[in-house]
């Protein structure tokens, strides 16, 4: 009985092909863009989603363009919980004929690196041969791409932080096995460039990463840290990878949330067009609603072909514009983003979850839509709506 | 031609349909014009830092003055080159030390963001004549006092007339008075004392960038070229407003070509919606079509009609959408500026070319929308419709 009713409710949606095919092109439509803005967002939280658990990081209290001295590693690694710890150094280089390609340039002690940063896979051979090679660096996959670098070849950085021309080549280019990892990032050895630095510049460091023991223990292991430096000249402020990720997202607040709102306007704007159908359907049906009625169909069976037709409705709308999305998303744009945005959305892909919650949404929003058209349908007066002209 | 009345009563008599589907459109021509209120919003706020005549002289390869080091002796040097080519306001031009520092966000959880803090010459009022001190005092020279911008204050903790805050550990700068400039980035800084901001943050010696003034615009190039050719200096001149527009591109780009995407799926989601509406307006019309028709009306008319119906829905919509995002103007934001890598303050700024193409796009949409059904209700035969 049930499921005849229903049967019959879906097959009212082919009773005008039109608006129907213009429904559910419309609805997938905003469902796209819903995808779309919340894979934004939800690749910009990839950073913090995929941060190492056991990994700390310390920096200059006031501002991250201050350095820290170079033997505060050596302190950090005698704090008790402390498994390993290495450093960076932001070196701001570009490629001098490609002045507006940006991507991250780091001066990594790489002995140390290496392990504490092991999402970062490197082969054997090419490891042994940066690390014999003084003047030796590693690229991104994606980096190499771009810049059609091969292992062996030459490269000449400018720097502006640390002026001059930087000779460089490339023994390797490296792969990510956490999706968090920025795969275009250039990285060499530190001591190549502090041999180079002027005396007053010698032995200063950006910031430090360190791997403690037990994952649970990371803010007790950041206080101790902050402690060691509080009474010396350069103050720290260290918090575990998560924090450090969420704090800079955070500085971006604003754009969120406006995406954010957009997202849900998108929402409102699928609801009206399909409010829209499903209310215009219900008035061209009034008559025959009443003659339903007349025959005996009661007010909940109106209700329910109202409703079920909205359902199927919803269910289309959802497959048609996820399966839209997912390719589009997934195929076009995330390749090129990747590619050209790595620094900021380093994996750029429709999540499952925000998939899923499309096509949920899909069904809920239509159904909303159908609520008030089905109760004014029940509510329909067999007298009035038959003498009714028109 | 029918009268364009019958139009305008159409759309009051069925109130509800023209409401819901003017509000779609809205809420396209909203969300695209903010967007380019936004992105042209940061353009403006730093574009509004930049003097004609002004030069901003820096370490070679550097894009931000954040980056960029120049040792304390070439700026004498610096203006003294400035002034064989004509700076002759007093000053020429000032050497200034750029950092940023980290403070806590008033209204926020612990949220944090970079401050730049501008480490300036005494003079530094007489060579930006077009800011002022609005409240409280300038600071006094040497001294650990500072000025907060009128679009910063408050909006962090410390920043706020007679509150301090640490540049280094116990050693706290006093806020004593604020200073606007019309709405320019420096509106978002914080001005201290050249040589307190030079022993807080290890740059003795050096400072990060020189502003110069030169008498006229048109004496950049000589400039340019004068201090470009020694390549012993290894410095690098740009004008103010050159420098100002490529540290706004990259978000100004990302609120642009985002927000554009996001209008045109928009746009298509509210075209379908358009269309549906519209086509059902004629299928309930169908008896008033052939009505006309049989009045003497042609297919040509009816077609006008109802493609000008649809015309007049969407402007009616797109100048709602239009008219509230001008209301956005009254809105600041307070943001990371990804080519400075501080917080600037800056609101949506609309363009008489941004409105002209919101509403443009909603008369695209209008006609596009309105098309098909348009053609349906030319093609009603006025017989069939009359006896339905």
């Amino acid at each position: 009985m049930m499921s005849g009713l229903f049967l019959i409710a879906a097959r009212n949606l082919g009773r005008n092909w039109l608006r129907t095919i213009l429904t559910v092109l419309g609805a997938s439509v905003a469902l796209i863009a819903f995808v779309m803005l919340r894979t934004v967002l939800s690749s910009w939280e990839v950073g913090a989603e995929y941060a190492a658990k056991d990994r700390l990081g310390t920096r200059h209290k006031v501002s991250f363009i201050m350095q820290l001295p170079r033997r505060y590693v050596d302190d950090i690694r005698n704090v008790p919980g402390v498994k390993q710890a290495t450093w960076a150094n932001w070196f701001g280089g570009k490629d001098p004929g490609k002045p507006n390609e940006f991507f991250a340039t780091l001066a990594v002690d790489a002995p140390s690196f290496l392990p504490v940063m092991d999402e970062l896979v490197l082969d054997e051979e090419s490891k042994a041969r940066w690390l014999g090679d003084k003047k030796g660096a590693i690229v991104g996959d994606v980096l190499a791409k771009k810049l059609n670098l091969k292992v062996g070849d030459k490269y000449i950085l400018q720097g502006s932080i640390y002026p001059g021309d930087w000779e460089f080549q490339i023994d390797g280019i490296y792969t990510a096995a956490r999706k968090s990892l920025d795969r275009s990032q250039f990285l060499f050895h530190w001591s190549y460039m502090n041999d180079a630095l002027p005396e007053r510049r010698k032995d200063t460091i950006g910031w430090v990463m360190t791997r403690v023991e037990d994952p649970s223990q990371s803010a007790d292991i950041s206080a101790k840290v902050d402690k060691i430096f509080d009474e010396r000249d350069t103050q720290t402020v260290t918090m575990s990878e998560r924090n450090m990720q969420l704090s800079f997202m955070a500085m971006f607040g604003a754009i969120l949330t406006v995406l954010d709102i957009v997202s849900v306007i998108i929402l409102i704007i699928m609801l009206m067009i399909l409010g829209n159908t499903i209310a215009m359907g219900v008035r061209e049906r009034t008559r025959e609603y009443a003659v339903l009625r007349a025959i005996g169909f009661l007010p909940w069976h109106i209700r329910f072909f109202v409703l079920g037709e909205a359902v199927v409705l919803g269910i289309i709308a959802g497959a048609v514009g996820v399966g839209i999305a997912y390719p589009f998303v997934n195929g076009l744009m995330g390749k090129a983003i990747e590619e050209n945005m790595s620094a900021w959305f380093p994996y750029f892909r429709v999540e499952p979850q925000v998939a899923i919650a499309a096509g949920v949404i899909a069904i809920v929003l239509s159904t909303t839509a159908a609520l008030i058209p089905a109760i004014q349908a029940g509510r329909i007066s067999v007298t009035d709506a038959l003498r009714r002209v028109g | 031609m029918i009268p364009v009345k019958y139009n305008y009563r159409n759309l009051i008599v069925r109130k509800t349909t023209t409401i819901a589907a003017a509000f779609g459109l809205a809420l396209v021509v909203f969300v695209f014009a903010a967007a380019q209120m936004l992105g042209n919003g940061i353009k403006k706020t730093l574009g509004r830092s930049a003097a004609p005549e002004n030069a901003i002289v820096m370490r070679k390869g550097s894009s931000s003055e954040m980056e960029s080091g120049i040792e304390e002796s070439q700026v004498n040097l610096v203006l003294a080159q400035a002034a064989q080519i004509g700076a002759s306001k007093k000053p020429p031009g000032v050497g200034e030390v750029l950092v940023v520092v980290l403070l806590e966000k008033v209204g926020t959880v612990g949220g944090v963001s970079n401050v730049t803090v501008r480490g300036v010459p005494d003079d530094v009022f007489a060579f930006r004549s077009s800011a002022k001190i609005v409240e409280g005092r300038a600071a006094a020279p040497g001294t650990d006092e500072v000025v907060v911008g009128a679009g910063i204050r408050g909006r962090f903790k410390g920043l706020e007339l007679g509150q301090s805050f640490e540049i280094k550990k116990n050693r706290p700068v006093k806020v004593v008075g604020v200073f606007s400039d019309d709405g320019s980035s420096f509106d978002s800084e914080v001005w201290c004392d050249l040589h307190t901001a030079r022993t807080a943050f290890g740059r003795e010696g050096y400072v990060s960038s020189i502003r110069v003034r030169l008498d006229a615009a048109s004496k950049f190039d000589a400039f340019k070229a004068l201090i470009e050719q020694d390549r012993q200096l290894g410095l690098n001149v740009q004008r103010e407003a050159d420098y100002y527009a490529k540290q706004s591109e990259m978000t100004a780009d990302f609120l642009t070509i985002m927000g554009t995407m996001i209008a045109v799926l928009f746009s298509i989601g509210a075209m379908i919606g358009a269309t549906i509406t519209m086509n059902a307006q004629v299928a309930n019309r169908q008896r008033e079509i052939g009505t006309l028709r049989a009045l003497g009306f042609s297919r040509a008319s009816i077609l006008t009609s109802f493609l000008l119906e649809s015309i007049v829905l969407a402007f009616l919509g797109g100048g709602a959408g239009a008219i509230a995002a001008l209301g956005l103007k009254f809105v600041k934001i307070t943001m990371l500026n990804a080519g400075t890598w501080s917080e600037i303050v800056f609101s949506f700024e609309p363009t008489p070319a941004i409105l002209l193409r919101a509403i443009f796009l909603a008369g695209f949409m209008g006609v596009v929308g309105g098309f098909l059904p348009a053609i349906r209700a030319a093609r009603v035969s006025p017989i069939e419709a009359m006896r339905a």
